[in-house]
C-alpha cells in the first residue's frame, strides 16, 4: 500500500516529480516516443 | 503566434490502404477522446492558468496534439487511399461519401460530428487540469484499442509512439497540478 508522506493531505491528486537521471540518444527517443528510459511504458499487444 | 514546419512530428507510414481501419482511426481526428479536443480544450484553457509554468505547459502540449492531429489526418487519408465508392459502401462509410466526398471530417468512428460538449474550461485550474489528466488517459486507451483494432506493424508503430506521448503528457500535467496547488496553498497564507 502506497503511504502517504506528511507533506500530503486528503482528497488531493500527487503524481511525483521527475528527476532528470538519464536519456536514451535522440534517434532512439524518437522511435520510443520519449528520451527517459524512466517515463517509457510501452503497451504490450491483448495484454488485457 | 505559431511557426509551422512542413514536416511531421514522426513518420506516418501504412503496410496497406485499409478502408475499415481509416473509419476506425478518425476517432482519434474527431472523435471525444482525439487530437482535436485535447488540442482545443489545452490551447483554450491555458488562459486561466495561474501561474506561468502552467500556462506554457497548456500552449506546448496544446501545441504538440495539433502535431499529432495531422499525423492522424496523414495516416487515415494513406488508409483511404484511391479506395473506390464500392469499398467505401462495403465498410459503410456511404453516409460520409455523401456528405464529405473522400475528404476528412471532424467525426468519431461513427461518423457523429466533433462537439465543443466534448470538451470543458472551468475556469478553475485545479478542476482544469484533473480533466487535462484524464484526457491523456483517455486517449492513451483509444490508441490501445486501436492497436488491438490494427495488424498493421507499420500503422502500429505510429500509433505506438502517438500513445507513448499521451504518458508523457500526463506525467507533465501531473507535475503541473503539484506547482499550481502549492501556488494556490501560498496564497491562502497570509
Amino acid at each position: 500500500m502506497f503511504i502517504p508522506n506528511d507533506q500530503m493531505r486528503l482528497a488531493r491528486a500527487y503524481v511525483p516529480f521527475q528527476v532528470y537521471s538519464e536519456h536514451f540518444n535522440p534517434m532512439e527517443g524518437l522511435l520510443k516516443g520519449t528520451i527517459f528510459p524512466e517515463l517509457y511504458f510501452p503497451y504490450r499487444k491483448y495484454h488485457r | 503566434m505559431w511557426s509551422y514546419e512542413k514536416k511531421l512530428q514522426y513518420p506516418a507510414k501504412v503496410g496497406k490502404a485499409n478502408v475499415k481501419m481509416a473509419k476506425y482511426l478518425i476517432t482519434q481526428y474527431g472523435g471525444p477522446d482525439g487530437e482535436l479536443a485535447a488540442s482545443l480544450r489545452y490551447l483554450n484553457q491555458r488562459y486561466t492558468m495561474p501561474t506561468p509554468q502552467a500556462k506554457g505547459i497548456l500552449t506546448d502540449i496544446g501545441t504538440e496534439e495539433m502535431a499529432h492531429l495531422e499525423i492522424i489526418a496523414t495516416l487515415v487519408y494513406k488508409l483511404m487511399d484511391r479506395a473506390s465508392v464500392e469499398e467505401l459502401k462495403q465498410v459503410d462509410l456511404g453516409g460520409h461519401y455523401a456528405d464529405h466526398g473522400k475528404a476528412l471530417f471532424y467525426v468519431n468512428g461513427n461518423g457523429v460530428p466533433w462537439t465543443a460538449t466534448y470538451i470543458q474550461a472551468k475556469g478553475d485550474p485545479v478542476a482544469d487540469l484533473h480533466e487535462d489528466m484524464a484526457a491523456e488517459e483517455k486517449a492513451r486507451a483509444t490508441y490501445e484499442w486501436l492497436i488491438n483494432l490494427s495488424d498493421d506493424p507499420d500503422l502500429n508503430d505510429t500509433l505506438r509512439f502517438l500513445r507513448e506521448r499521451e504518458v508523457v503528457h500526463f506525467q507533465r500535467f501531473g507535475e503541473t497540478l503539484q506547482i499550481v496547488q502549492e501556488y494556490l496553498d501560498s496564497k491562502k497564507c497570509y
